[in-house]
């Protein structure tokens, strides 16, 4: 295994399929690291994006579920106010850990992208976080 | 550099200099790079495999050559990779907390009148040598060895070590990110 940045045609990635003999299949490679880094830096940005959404929606729907128990007094059949938030904010703290987890898999498949020291692919990482980093912001700030 | 392509039996043991033999065995061989003279065998692997023998794990003599071992490293490596996620929290909630609370400081001024104005400073940080700093960077110190120890663990390229680092951080920010959560609502939306 080399130790030094290199140029070359011929790289194995990650798995025992990924096994790239052509320039042509280089280039492949190139871009799908490239496209799974701009998927890093979305996530990175779309978890807090996804955090503060749900953290307003919560404060909101609390507010309306105080304003339902005070103007009603008998309670209805359906479920009790107080678990129906709970639950919902359960699923999208679950949720979040699932992002989470893809988050920390895919930083450290680009790492280890990286670690073939395959100056190709290190490129293909760069610039798809500096892509990833630029597009995330506006695309993922609408509404 | 010697490719040497061979089945994942229990005892894996090769010299250097077999030559390349491209015999391609029933069970799925992992892409492995052989060491350099006779003497010292390094197995280093560049794709993902699952195996339980003669796995190194970061320090000299730390070898896994059993099922039991390894579930024992999972255990581990799970717990280390829970505790990095704890610890990245606590570093962020005691920044906040140190934060807030220096950062108004009144004194009593006396006023041109003879009366008694109160002087309000704001300050936001932290001096250098305050303790909640040096306990920041102590902290900062360990979470920096940690992660970069799970990225060595991640790098035996182990499929049941990576999965434990995997699930370890996801459970971590499960349990550890709830209170936190939980605490940004409540002191973010009361104003």
């Amino acid at each position: 295994m080399e130790t030094h940045f290199f140029f070359s045609d011929k790289v194995v990635l990650l798995f025992d399929f990924w096994d790239v003999q052509s320039p042509a299949g280089m280039a492949l490679s190139v871009l799908v690291i490239l496209l799974l880094s701009v998927l890093y830096e979305s996530i990175k940005f779309g978890k807090a994006k996804l955090l503060h959404q749900n953290l307003v929606s919560m404060s909101t729907c609390t507010s309306q579920q105080n304003e339902e128990t005070d103007q009603s007094s008998s309670s209805s059949s359906e479920l009790p106010p107080a678990s129906t938030p709970r639950l919902r904010w359960f699923l999208c703290h679950f949720g979040q850990s699932l992002i989470h987890i893809a988050q920390v898999v895919i930083g450290y498949f680009i790492m280890l992208a990286v670690m073939s020291y395959n100056t190709w692919i290190f490129l293909g990482v760069v610039l798809g976080s500096a892509v990833g980093y630029y597009l995330a912001y506006p695309l993922l700030s609408i509404g | 550099m010697s490719h040497s392509h061979h089945m994942m039996t229990n005892s894996v043991d090769h010299t250097s200099t077999m030559p390349p033999s491209h015999h391609h065995p029933a069970t799925a061989a992992s892409h492995l790079h052989g060491g350099g003279d006779g003497n010292m065998m390094m197995m280093v692997h560049m794709t993902f495999y699952f195996g339980y023998t003669n796995v190194e794990l970061l320090f000299y003599g730390l070898v896994i050559n059993t099922a039991g071992e390894m579930a024992g490293a999972f255990v581990g490596v799970f717990l280390l990779a829970m505790f990095y996620e704890g610890l990245k929290i606590a570093r962020e909630g005691l920044l906040r907390k140190s934060q807030v609370s220096i950062r108004y400081n009144s004194m009593p001024v006396p006023g041109p009148n003879g009366t008694i104005l109160m002087e309000t400073h704001k300050t936001v940080g932290q001096q250098m040598l305050s303790f909640p700093h040096l306990l920041q960077t102590v902290l900062h110190i360990i979470q920096v060895v940690i992660s970069y120890f799970l990225m060595l663990i991640f790098m035996t390229y182990n499929g049941y070590l990576c999965i434990a680092v995997a699930a370890g951080a996801g459970t971590g920010y499960f349990l550890f990110s709830w209170k936190k959560a939980v605490v940004v609502d409540i002191t973010e939306h009361c104003h």
